[in-house]
């Protein structure tokens, strides 16, 4: 063990992550979905008849459409199984809709984000805190300025009562339809819980907003719902953390993202993922992007079992443009296939696409992407990036992009390198009194430092501890 | 696949085809167990992403395209060196028997998929090539024009340890009126290559297709290396109003290498299906695989590059470059460079490119008073010269170059 890892293992990063807690709920639904699981959902939750019935249609769809099996290479999500899964757990906490103080919530939840450090970021950098834990959002707060300009941030449930006309119009409707894949049907069919952001015009949210989401029950599922309006000339920075600790059995997370990047606006959606290595993380994420907007989708996979993760943007107006960073950490078990996909249906259009990867003992990283530039989309420029690093050949590391293009002026690139980490380069940190250990955690941070440095310091200071302790111990 | 059964295509039909030649019993056989597989084979592989489909085979109308019986060609082959056998495939089977034996579909299972099997059973043409041990040759050439509906074509290229060989095979649609015997206008043609590289032998392959534009034309070329043995493929494609080629490599030799490059030229409503794949499967070895293309009205161009390197594949180097050049604002291109890593001890990279003619560069031209569409002419020229520039064989490259040029007119 080398002397910078001895200090990380005095810090309490693993253990923020790996304590458990007793399972104490006030309502769960039995494992399993039928029609009348998702009728208790809803009724649970009070929600309008057409909530329930997008609910069942998406139900429907669900169950008419077949797994997806047939991507080339993908993680094998034969484990699955949504019989064993317990979709919605309600936490026992009195106030629906999050309570606004950390001391109102029940002791253990209370500690949960103690540990995890949510109230202490809330103070020091954030505009605005959810927590969600296990199904249901258990705190909610936003500081008062940005709620007196008019911006709202508050929970699912609470949008759909209190701002029913917005979120009817923009929920699972023209940007992630249940028919879009068969785990948007799932979720669609039993999400709970998650955030709506609301951004009037004009309006910049100086500091990020932060949702965390914890799964604390063995064999449970989260399927949040996030949705983000960001009106003409605003600008607001999501952050997205989410945890679990591992148990035996497998969890499943398939939230849904839609974000509204209105003219000119600028949206930034950051998540660190750190799921338990028993976790099936199966997200659609996705924003539609007006005339001039630019939205960012970044993006850390540390965690899970297995990711099929692949945010997309839709450049629907002209000059929109799209920035996707993305990090994936594959280690021993675990399957991380992750990517992007950038439509370009306008003119002027720009997106760029940087991701790095770093597979090692025996995991497997997989960049998967689609740009796709529409007939028309004239002067629509497109620069793709993916940069591996494999540690041993037990693992593996894929790229498999998927470029489409209708237009012929326009500027595509894609650009791809695997590689080991260099011996030469080990012998110079080595030659410099670093032992074997440093010398290669320190290449990971440096060949993942051009993402990083994109990130809040926070964020990048989290990233950099979860990949430091990805590299303890298994290189010794 | 059975739902595509074609009439005409029975045990008999194979019976004939193989009687007429004389052939040997393994061979029947084969071409039978082909014929069987059709039942449960798959078309091959085509990307798909949500809600497109990149090449439609399914909707290639078989039944009317095939017609077994009736196949013609008219095949000019030149060995150039007494000491290498280039002999049509058939006429091979007397002499060489053993050899072809022993290669034929070692490298390339006639039950790959749909297409290899309908090959395998219904061939007619094709060319044998034999390069004994230490023999270098350098010009044999197979010229040969397609005279019938549809076409079946199977090459075999076994280099013997040592040996070094170029060979460059065409193919054109033949004049006159037995182009269109059997009546329909569409055409299938159908080309197999297998390339067996033993010990340090040197085998390149030169294939340049320029069928008519109511051709349908499926090619599947594959070598297999051994140690320290080199397969460079070149693959231009011109003709047809629909493509499919796949150029591979198996590396399955320490320190053997190979080089795949491509060219096509899209024009009116042509589609072409490229896909060049390595397989990296030993120590130390090396693959490049170029493509450029350049498409033109309302052209469609489809690429797959897989680098694909094995658990056991230490120190390998493989780069993949892809460029596609648009002339027109209805063309579409459509790339997937594919990066498979198994092993860590590995360089690889991979690009691909869309763009159209540089304007400054156009600007530059044009004020030295170059007209506007002989510079964009110029141009496109150049864009090929990374790619020619790896064809050392000059009456080729010529070829090659001639084919761009009248596209450009």
């Amino acid at each position: 063990m080398s002397s910078q890892q001895d200090d990380l293992k005095e810090t309490d990063t693993e253990a923020r992550f790996e304590f458990k807690k007793e399972e104490k709920s006030a309502f769960q639904t039995e494992k399993g979905l039928t029609e009348e699981t998702v009728r208790v959902i809803s009724e649970d939750k009070d929600e309008p008849e057409w909530m329930l019935e997008r609910r069942l249609r998406a139900l429907e769809q669900f169950q008419e459409m077949p797994m997806p099996t047939d991507w080339p290479g993908q993680p094998d999500l034969s484990e699955i199984d949504i019989e064993e899964i317990v979709p919605y757990i309600r936490p026992d906490i009195d106030k629906r809709g999050g309570a606004d103080s950390w001391e109102d919530l029940p002791e253990e939840i209370q500690d949960t984000f103690d540990k995890l450090g949510i109230p202490e970021a809330e103070k020091n950098a954030l505009s605005g805190v959810g927590a969600q834990y296990e199904s249901e959002i258990v705190y909610q707060n936003m500081q008062e300025q940005w709620e007196e300009k008019g911006v709202i941030f508050c929970d699912m449930d609470k949008a759909v009562r209190e701002h029913e006309e917005i979120v009817r119009e923009h929920f699972m409707t023209k940007c992630v339809p249940p028919s879009d894949n068969k785990f948007a049907a799932l979720h669609g069919a039993i999400w709970s819980g998650g955030s709506f952001v609301y951004v009037p015009e004009n309006t910049t949210v100086e500091m990020p907003i932060q949702a965390y989401f914890r799964m604390n029950s063995e064999g449970m599922g989260q399927f949040e719902h996030t949705l983000i309006i960001a009106e003409e000339g605003s600008e607001v920075h999501y952050i997205e953390g989410c945890s679990a600790p591992k148990y035996s059995a497998f969890n499943l997370h398939s939230g849904g993202v839609e974000v509204f990047v209105g003219e000119d606006a600028h949206v930034q959606y950051s998540t660190v993922q750190n799921w338990s290595k028993n976790t099936y993380n199966l997200n659609t994420k996705r924003a539609i992007a007006e005339k001039g907007g630019r939205m960012e989708w970044i993006s850390g996979s540390m965690g899970s079992k297995a990711t099929m993760l692949y945010p997309s943007t839709i450049l629907k107006g002209r000059g929109a443009s799209d920035n996707h960073i993305t990090i994936a950490f594959a280690g021993e078990g675990q399957d991380i296939d992750t990517g992007a996909k950038v439509y370009h249906n306008a003119p002027d259009t720009k997106s760029t696409v940087e991701s790095k990867s770093i597979a090692k003992d025996g995991g497997r990283t997989n960049y998967r992407g689609l740009v796709h530039i529409a007939d028309g989309a004239e002067n629509s420029s497109t620069a793709v990036e993916c940069d591996a690093l494999m540690f041993d050949n037990e693992s593996t590391s894929d790229t498999m992009p998927y470029m489409e293009i209708n237009e012929s002026k326009v500027d595509v690139a894609h650009e791809a390198t695997v590689g080991k980490i260099g011996d030469e380069d080990i012998f110079y940190l080595q030659s410099r009194g670093l032992d074997d250990d440093d010398a290669k955690q320190m290449i990971v941070s440096g060949f993942i430092e051009p993402i990083t440095e994109e990130l809040p310091i926070e964020y990048a200071v989290e990233l950099n501890r979860l990949v430091e302790l990805e590299m303890e111990g298994s290189l010794g | 696949m059975s739902t595509q059964a074609i009439e005409s295509l029975s045990e008999d039909t194979v019976r004939r085809i193989a009687d007429e030649r004389d052939e040997p019993e393994w061979l029947l056989e084969t071409r039978l167990n082909a014929l069987s597989a059709l039942e449960t084979a798959e078309l091959p592989d085509v990307i798909q992403t949500p809600g497109r489909r990149w090449t439609d085979l399914e909707s290639l109308d078989f039944e009317a395209l095939v017609d077994p019986l009736n196949q013609a060609d008219e095949t000019e082959r030149t060995a150039g060196d007494d000491e290498v056998v280039v002999l049509p495939f058939t006429e091979a089977l007397d002499e060489y028997g053993d050899v072809i034996e022993a290669n034929f579909g070692s490298v390339l299972d006639p039950e790959h998929n749909y297409l290899t099997a309908l090959s395998v059973a219904l061939f007619t043409t094709g060319t044998f090539v034999y390069v004994p041990e230490g023999v270098d040759v350098e010009d044999v050439t197979v010229r040969a024009e397609m005279n019938s509906r549809s076409l079946f074509s199977q090459t075999l290229v076994v280099a013997e340890e040592s040996s070094s060989v170029t060979i460059l095979e065409s193919i054109e649609t033949g004049d006159g009126e037995a182009a269109a015997s059997g009546g329909g206008d569409d055409r299938y043609f159908s080309n197999l290559v297998e390339v067996v590289a033993g010990e340090n032998a040197n085998v390149q392959f030169g294939s340049l297709q320029n069928l008519d534009d109511d051709s349908y034309t499926y090619s599947l070329k594959r070598g297999v290396t051994d140690t320290y043995a080199t397969v460079d493929w070149i693959e231009s494609n011109f003709g047809s109003k629909l493509t499919r080629s796949d150029i591979e490599t198996e590396l399955n030799g320490d320190g053997s290498e190979s080089q795949i490059v491509g060219t096509f030229f899209g024009t009116d409503d042509q589609h072409f299906d490229i896909n060049a794949r390595v397989w990296h499967q030993a120590e130390q070895t090396t693959a490049d695989l170029v493509t450029r293309g350049v498409l033109d009205d309302v052209a469609r161009s489809v690429y797959e590059g897989v680098q694909d390197v094995g658990e056991d594949a230490w120190n390998t180097s493989s780069y993949q470059r892809e460029n596609t050049l648009m002339l027109s604002d209805d063309a579409e291109a459509d790339a997937s460079p594919k990066l498979i890593i198994h092993n860590h001890d590995t360089e690889a990279s991979h690009s691909a490119t869309v763009g159209q003619v540089d304007a400054e560069d156009l600007f530059y031209l044009e004020s030295r008073s170059i007209d506007s569409r002989t510079a964009r002419n110029m141009l496109v020229e150049g864009f090929f010269v990374p790619v020619l520039e790896e064809i050392a064989v000059d009456e080729f490259r010529d070829d090659v170059e001639e084919l761009v040029l009248e596209r450009l007119q």
